[in-house]
């Protein structure tokens, strides 16, 4: 586990990751439990990126991207889980109401679903990017 | 609320910006900073060559080293220790009349519930992480733990975590919040907010910071357990195997394993508390689950928990022990088994902690069975302590003394802990201070006892110094004496009816006076383990930076027994590749030429 491949042999006994694997953690529980908007979308945006980071780091996967997309996903159907439980059918109408008078539950569906189409769109926006360099 | 709204989302987006150039820096770092010159030889044993790891705060920012992460570990523990022990002063104070004189009763409860969330969150579970993250992978001839990043992640998950499970108190002087008044239990409805008297509103913002904090400690243990399971049984030397494993090892691995059943469900309860208190679900409320059903939840992790906190000092008494009896363990592999039993048992006990709810008593006489069992295991470890001190040559150094006291303390413990076992008994005890004074002989008596052990045991390999002997020698006796006169007074109050977690006791239960002298006795042997401890952390801080640096690399004697355990080997191979290579930069430099002939020979 020591050995990283792709970096050079400089540091190896240090990674920035972890701490920011942390705060992206700790920023998103905040913001989810008090459902403070920005702080929970920017960490999970965070806590998703520095996963993808780490992974990379460690040799795990060659590239972030479709990691992050992944773990968007993952986001995106969390969220949509949450909304839906407050939902009383599944339609535009049901949807409309529930949006247009969001009780706390909602919102942090919202927070999820947010950060994980954000999430998405960089990871696949990424891959393309690289595709073309290469 | 728009405006405050931007406010903050231009913050985040302003931190993200942060966090994204501190990134980039660092990464430029790593791929251009030049290979010091003739460095990059180094062997793996010497994890301390400076070209691996960058300098100043960086480094301890971004170490993934397993002895950096212990050291931090131990810092941030010892830090925690010190709050707790502060937060306890002010209470044993308030405690030495029998009204309400110094601090408030809320207050005090606040501190009442800190206090043992700290020492048991915040120091016990990470002081144990930070020894085995320094020792096993030395002791067991790892390069490193088995996932060095998950291990920077579960130190870092601790900070935020003490911050939260603080925050009450933090943000006391700004706000209507208040720090959690719920007691570590934190039983429901109580905790929950529900019915009169509790926190509820803005004040009980301090629950939900305290139990997100417990989560995220939690988060924290669980990834250390999965890394200390992972390192023991794939990361060991050639030279190691299950047959040769020492006894330190040995409990960690069980902890572990305790650890990886236990947290997750504390975790998973706390969320369904943060549940109940927040998005209305009805988990611990009378019309769901009903609040039994958090005891059931929480003494499930609970009574694990207590092991979990006893099982490594246990080892570590019976790793230090023998160095200064002059012989081997005895019964080495029963002191396996009852750490194996101990670590099955302690899942079937936790209803004990109940008896006195109503429960079923036919489940009841169960528990009680599982639970006076356990003691077996308990004792055979005590039998082979003492078999292993009879007869032996003894060396009555710090780590000597501190084990002894444990195993002294312990038998206290032990004892009065059986008596609870049993339901009459218990009926009677239960909730006083003789429960107090129980756990007490055990998390002060044998955990931080045996912590001292270690610290001062490896103070040699950490530091690659020697502590001042007069200074530890008054540590322990002050210790000693404090700890005994501070919980044998409580379980006498216990004795006298005395409830525990008041602030006051002008109430009419027992003898008044004899309370009221009892209650200043144990404040008095307070404020003497408060000055041991004092002279503890000065004697640490002094040494390591004024003591000249040790020469010797058997400073214990060891190999004259044949007790050179793997941790001192690397110890030596490290000072003797720092002689060759000329020195370090580390604290370990040995500038004064040594003898480089013998020291080369057997460096490759
Ligand atoms: C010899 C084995 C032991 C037995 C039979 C035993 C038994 C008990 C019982 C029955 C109780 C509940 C008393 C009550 O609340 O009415 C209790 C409480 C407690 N014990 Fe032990 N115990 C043992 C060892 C330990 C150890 C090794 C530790 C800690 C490392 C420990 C820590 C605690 C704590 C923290 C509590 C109090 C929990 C609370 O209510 O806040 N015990 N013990
Ligand atoms: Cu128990």
């Amino acid at each position: 586990m020591d050995d990283q491949p792709g970096l050079s042999d400089q540091y190896r006994m240090s990674s920035p990751w972890p701490l920011i694997v942390v705060l992206g953690l700790l920023f998103s529980e905040l913001g989810l439990l008090f459902n403070v908007f920005p702080v929970a979308v920017g960490g999970l945006l965070l806590f998703v990126g520095a996963i993808a980071g780490i992974v990379l780091e460690s040799g795990y996967a060659d590239r972030p991207w479709n990691l992050l997309a992944g773990l968007g996903v993952a986001l995106c159907v969390l969220g949509a889980l949450v909304t839906v439980t407050q939902l009383d059918s599944v339609t535009f109408d049901a949807i409309a109401t529930v949006v247009g008078r969001p009780n706390g539950i909602v919102g942090r569906g919202v927070e999820l679903l947010i950060a994980g189409i954000v999430s998405v769109v960089i990871g696949a926006g990424g891959r393309f990017a690289e595709s073309e360099s290469i | 609320m728009v405006e405050a709204q931007l406010v903050l989302t231009a913050l985040m987006g302003l931190f993200l910006a942060g966090v994204a150039v501190w990134l980039s820096r660092i990464e430029d770092w790593r791929s251009y900073t030049p290979l010091a010159g003739g460095g990059g030889a180094v062997g793996e044993e010497s994890g301390y060559a400076h070209d691996e790891k960058p300098s100043g705060l960086i480094r301890w920012l971004t170490t993934v080293d397993h002895k950096d992460i212990g050291i931090l570990y131990g810092a941030y523990s010892i830090i925690a220790f010190a709050v707790g022990g502060i937060m306890v002063i002010l209470m044993r104070t308030e405690l030495l009349t029998p009204d309400e004189a110094i601090i408030g009763s809320q207050f005090y409860n606040s501190l009442l519930t800190s206090h043992g969330i700290t020492m048991l969150f915040l120091f016990g579970t990470p002081m144990i992480a930070a020894f085995g993250n320094y020792f096993i992978p030395l002791l067991v001839n790892a390069e490193d733990m088995a996932f060095p990043r998950i291990n920077a992640i579960a130190f870092w998950m601790l900070p935020p975590g003490a911050l939260l499970v603080w925050a009450g108190f933090l943000v006391v002087p700004f706000t209507d919040i208040q720090p959690a008044q719920t007691a570590w239990t934190m039983y429901t409805p109580l905790s929950a907010g529900v019915g009169t008297g509790t926190q509820a509103g803005v004040s009980g913002l301090g629950i939900d910071f305290m139990l997100l904090g417990l989560h995220f400690t939690g988060l924290s243990a669980t990834m250390g357990a999965i890394n200390f399971i992972a390192t023991i049984f794939t990361d060991r030397g050639s030279d190691v195997n299950w047959a040769n494993l020492d006894i330190f090892s040995w409990t960690m691995l069980t902890q572990s394993g305790l650890i990886l059943f236990a947290f997750p469900l504390l975790g998973s309860a706390l969320i369904m508390l943060l549940l109940d208190r927040n998005f209305g679900t009805t988990f611990f409320l009378a019309e769901g689950g009903g609040p039994i059903l958090w005891q059931h939840l929480f003494w499930f992790f609970g009574h694990p928990e207590v092991y979990i906190l006893a099982l490594p000092p246990m080892g570590l008494v019976s790793f230090i022990l023998p160095k200064f009896s002059g012989r081997k363990l005895f019964g080495f592999k029963f002191v396996v088994y009852s750490t194996l039993a101990i670590g099955v048992l302690s899942f079937g006990v936790w209803a004990h902690h109940m008896f006195a709810t109503g429960i079923d008593p036919r489940i009841r006489a169960s528990f009680e069975a599982v639970s006076l069992a356990i003691a077996i295991p308990s004792a055979v470890k005590v039998f082979n302590w003492t078999t292993t001190l009879w007869g032996g040559n003894l060396r009555l150094t710090a780590p000597m003394l501190f084990c002894v006291g444990a195993v002294s303390n312990f038998i206290f413990g032990g004892v009065t802990g059986i008596f609870t076992a049993a339901i009459p008994i218990d009926l009677v005890l239960h909730d006083t201070y003789y429960i107090v004074g129980h756990f007490h002989y055990i998390l002060m008596g044998l955990l931080a006892f045996t912590v001292f052990a270690g610290i001062y045991y490896w103070f040699p390999i950490i530091t690659g110094k020697m502590y001042q002997k007069r200074l530890a020698k008054w540590h322990f006796w002050l210790t000693m004496i404090g700890t005994n006169i501070t919980f044998f007074a409580m379980l006498l109050l216990g004795y006298l009816g005395m409830p525990r977690r008041y602030a006051t006791y002008t109430f009419g239960v027992g003898p008044q006076q004899i309370i009221e002298v009892l209650h200043q006795v144990t404040t008095l042997g307070a404020f003497i383990l408060l000055v041991g401890q004092i002279i503890w952390v000065w004697n640490m801080i002094q040494s390591w930076y004024e003591a000249p640096t040790l020469q010797d690399n058997d400073p214990w004697d060891l190999k004259e027994t044949g007790q050179f355990t793997n941790e001192w080997g690397w110890n030596e191979r490290r000072l003797e590749t720092a002689i060759t290579d000329g020195g370090e930069e580390e604290e370990t430099a040995m500038t004064d030429g040594g003898d480089p002939v013998d020291g080369s020979a057997d460096t490759e």
